[in-house]
């Protein structure tokens, strides 16, 4: 692991900052209004939100799994907070119970690809569209406000300008970048995404560890959920429609490849920071949205086509190697 | 005529690893020839330049006087030249016939596929090799050996095929099957084809090969024949000194202990109930045909697969194993025989793989690596083993396949069990590190670990093991001492269940 432990500016993260510089040249001269501190501050705001989950994602997807129900899980997690912090609970518990039901989905994730056997694309599309009808169910369709002053806080507080909530992303990117590079965790994800029945002969828990990532999705899904309502003023059933599919490509950009075990955290900084810009991008220069979905459809169709030609040169270098090796 | 294929100054380079150093040789139609030579010699490399899969740092190779160049396997293949592996390569839901006329099926006008004909034909072939098969049946029903001749057959279906090449076929074949296996190259070598047969089991070059090319650290020793040159001298020219009897000179633990590990009445959905015992400091062989129920059996100990009955008992105290984590927690750890399926984690390297059974005992109570430990076992298993890698960093795929082997059972032994299983263990390991490694297992019954061998090669089991456990049926049929056996006698055993 010697490898993963040094974050390696290798040629793959090269050409992702060589494509963020790109990105941020073709709007600057667009708009002028781009690069500019607090453009930069607002790109980093919103995409705080999809690098919560894309952090969760870098997990799931180095253990060969994958977890479409993200978005419905945020917008859940943001109506019941709202919910619980209107009738009065305060807002620490609001944290706790809606950390905990985040985690519970986590949990039912896993139960149905570790005991079902239900490949992960299916199960999670499964909690997604449950998950996204239960946050309309329990607020009756209707999006809740916020009034807590606290809670309102979240959303606003800024320490040497920089907005909470960017704060906790880089502090959990930086954690779980640690905990995935450096610890016994990290090791049995990429064990599990290399070869499960293989890792666990040799001792591991894959199950287990499957079980861990789901939760940790979850959680990360439920602090996305409070601090986004938390910035809407209110709690919105509607909202975060495709946020996976921003994480997704942010992961796949940053070098996670969707065979499972390779790849790291510091890829998928530099993914947020690419897709967030893109994303920003298009809308100050007033792309129509319809359009931007079109867009996004083609950076992720790019993502995806830089993750097989890396997995042809990768399969022919190893997986044929070690097929005729014998 | 038969032909000729003339390999010249073929040389292949990779990142600090010079893998074939200017190898020049001639193979003819009409005999076998076969490849002897240490892991990591450059045999399977060799095959790979001749199939289009690597290409030569510099020379070339010439067929019947033509000389060729292949850009991929696909091409060489439609040029009449195939490698066939251990492992399958071909499409398990697809039908005989359609696998071996695979992107070529004969059409019917409308260019609707004729499966009739496909059929009509596959059947011809499947005659011509005088074997029972349905060319309709779905390759995934048939046994991993038919696999293997469905591959052949497809190979020999081309009008063109010149050069058929065998990279360690037998490794997962039951006797009878290798001998079939046998029959049909013998038939393509009286067709007149240059064959090439890669093994390290003396045996089968014995039987097989009317020629033998040993190779040594990537260059061409030299062409013998096997019915002139005995075994010895070739082991010798391959691995560089004499090894003499192997099992001979075995310095073995004369030190039988108490019991160990008592397994009592232990059945899973895959094997009968089954009871035996081991003691501290032996080696138990355990042989049998494949599909007897041994890897099974084992499996249901370690909790690989759940225990439906039946108790285990390590050092007269009772456990229960529900995963291979709380087995190895217990001290009993199993190095499975599927290398490629259930032991190497491809995506990492050497270090990694050795590794991954040691996380506990490599990281801090917060559980973080201590990468000086993980350093030292990667290092020791790297040493212990003889293992030929150019760096610990170095991806495991990229190792030849006995060293790769070498890495899966170095992961196992570092864990310091107190019963080591070990599952075919020896398979695509050369002559020389065998030696070896017959050392290890009686140092490790020395030091009165409790080791259970599972092997199909019979010498090896006889050669290691106190005491022999004979399977069949998915049970235990029968026990004998090692001085007492012949290898016919557990053969029959194995094949009837009585001696
Ligand atoms: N794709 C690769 N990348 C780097 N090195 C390689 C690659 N393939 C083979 N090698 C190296 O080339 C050398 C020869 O390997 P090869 O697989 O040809 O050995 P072999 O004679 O077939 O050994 P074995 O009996 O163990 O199968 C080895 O040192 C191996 O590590
Ligand atoms: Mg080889």
């Amino acid at each position: 692991m010697e490898k993963l432990k040094k974050i390696k500016i290798g040629g793959d993260k090269l050409t992702m900052i060589a494509a963020i510089i790109v990105v941020f040249i073709i709007f600057s001269s667009l708009n002028h209004n781009f690069f500019t501190g607090t453009n930069i501050v607002n790109i980093l705001v919103a995409g705080s939100l999809v690098g919560l989950v894309a952090i969760g994602h870098t997990y799931l997807i180095i253990a060969a799994q994958n977890d479409l129900s993200p978005g419905a899980v945020v917008a859940f997690s943001g109506v019941l907070a709202a919910l619980l912090s209107a009738a009065g609970v305060p807002f620490g518990f609001v944290v706790l119970i809606t950390v905990v039901s985040g985690a519970i989905i986590g949990v039912f994730n896993s139960f149905m690809v570790n005991k079902i056997k239900l490949d992960p694309f299916i199960a999670t599309l499964v909690t997604q569209s449950v998950i996204r009808g239960f946050a309309y169910i329990i607020c009756d369709g209707k999006p809740v406000s916020i009034t807590d002053p606290t809670y309102l806080l979240i959303g606003k507080l800024r320490i040497f300008g920089i907005p909470l909530s960017v704060w906790i992303m880089i502090i959990l990117i930086a954690v779980f970048g640690i905990i995935l590079a450096r610890t016994k965790f990290g090791r049995q994800i990429y064990a599990i995404g290399g070869n499960k029945d293989a890792a666990r002969l040799a001792g591991l828990n894959p199950q287990r560890t499957i079980l861990i990532c789901f939760i940790l999705m979850g959680i990360l899904c439920a602090i996305g959920g409070i601090i986004f309502s938390s910035r809407m003023n209110s709690g919105q059933p509607a909202a975060n429609v495709n946020l996976e599919f921003d994480a997704i490509t942010a992961v796949i950009l940053g070098g996670v490849s969707f065979m499972g075990g390779v790849g790291g955290m510091g890829g998928t900084i530099l993914g947020i920071i690419l897709i967030q810009s893109f994303n920003t991008g298009l809308t100050m220069v007033n792309v129509p949205s319809f359009w931007q979905y079109v867009a996004r459809g083609a950076l992720l169709l790019f993502a995806l086509t830089t993750d097989y030609i890396r997995k042809q040169k990768r399969e022919k270098e190893l997986l044929e190697a070690s097929m005729k090796n014998a | 005529m038969n032909g000729v294929l003339e390999f010249k100054g073929i040389s292949k380079y990779f990142p600090g690893v010079k893998a074939l150093d200017d190898v020049s040789f001639k193979a003819y139609g009409g005999e076998v020839l076969a490849f002897l030579g240490e892991n990591g010699a450059g045999k399977s490399t060799l095959l790979k330049i001749l199939n289009g899969d690597y290409q030569p740092t510099s020379g070339e190779y010439i067929i019947n006087g033509v000389q060729k160049h292949f850009n991929s396997p696909h091409e060489a293949i439609e040029d009449g030249i195939s490698v066939i592996y251990q492992e399958r390569q071909i499409l398990l839901e697809l039908s005989v016939a359609e696998n071996i006329y695979l992107g070529r099926m004969p059409s019917k006008k409308l260019g609707f596929i004729d499966t009739k004909k496909a059929n009509r034909d596959a059947k011809k072939i499947i005659d011509d090799f005088g074997l029972p098969i349905d060319p309709s049946t779905k390759v995934k029903d048939m046994s991993i050996a038919y696999q293997q001749m469905v591959e052949i057959m497809k190979a020999y279906s081309r009008d063109n095929l010149q050069v058929i090449c065998f990279d360690e076929p037998t490794a997962s074949l039951s006797d009878a099957e290798i001998e079939a296996l046998f029959t049909v190259i013998r038939k393509l070598r009286d067709e007149g084809k240059i064959i090439i047969y890669v093994s390290h089991r003396m045996n089968e070059i014995q039987q097989i090969a009317d020629k033998v090319a040993i190779f040594k650290d990537g260059r061409y020793v030299d062409t013998i024949d096997p019915k002139v040159v005995p075994e010895s001298e070739m082991i010798k020219m391959m691995v560089g000194r004499d090894l003499g009897d192997i099992y001979k000179e075995l310095d073995r633990n004369t030190n039988i202990g108490d019991v160990l590990l008592e397994v009592k009445n232990v059945s899973s959905d895959y094997v009968k109930e089954n009871s035996f015992v081991l003691h501290k400091g032996e080696v138990l062989g355990f042989s049998g045909l494949v599909g007897a129920g041994r890897t099974e059996l084992m499996r249901a100990i370690i909790g690989a697969d759940k225990m439906k009955t039946g108790e285990v008992y390590l050092e007269g105290k009772k456990i229960t194993n529900r995963s291979p984590h709380e087995a190895q927690e217990n001290g009993i750890v199993l190095v499975p025989e599927d290398r490629k399926l259930q032991g190497i984690l491809a995506n990492l390297s050497v270090a990694d793989n050795i590794n991954i059974s040691m996380l506990d005992a490599n990281s801090n109570q917060f559980g973080f690596m201590d990468s000086k430990k993980e350093k030292e076992v990667a290092n020791k298993g790297i040493r212990d083993f003889n293992i030929k890698t150019p760096s610990p960093s170095k991806k495991i795929v990229e190792l030849s396949g006995g060293n790769q082997q070498k890495c899966i059972v170095a992961r196992w032994l570092s864990t310091n069990p107190k019963v080591l299983i070990m599952d075919e263990p020896t398979k695509g390991i050369d002559v020389g590190a065998k030696a070896e490694f017959y050392q290890m297992i009686c140092d490790f019954a020395k030091q009165g670990m409790g080791v259970i061998l599972i092997s199909s090669e019979m010498p090896e089991v006889i050669g290691l093991s106190d005491r022999i456990i004979v399977m069949r049926g998915l049970k235990i049929v029968g026990e004998t001492g090692r001085e007492e056996v012949t290898e016919d006698q557990l053969l029959t055993m194995g094949m009837l269940g009585e001696v």
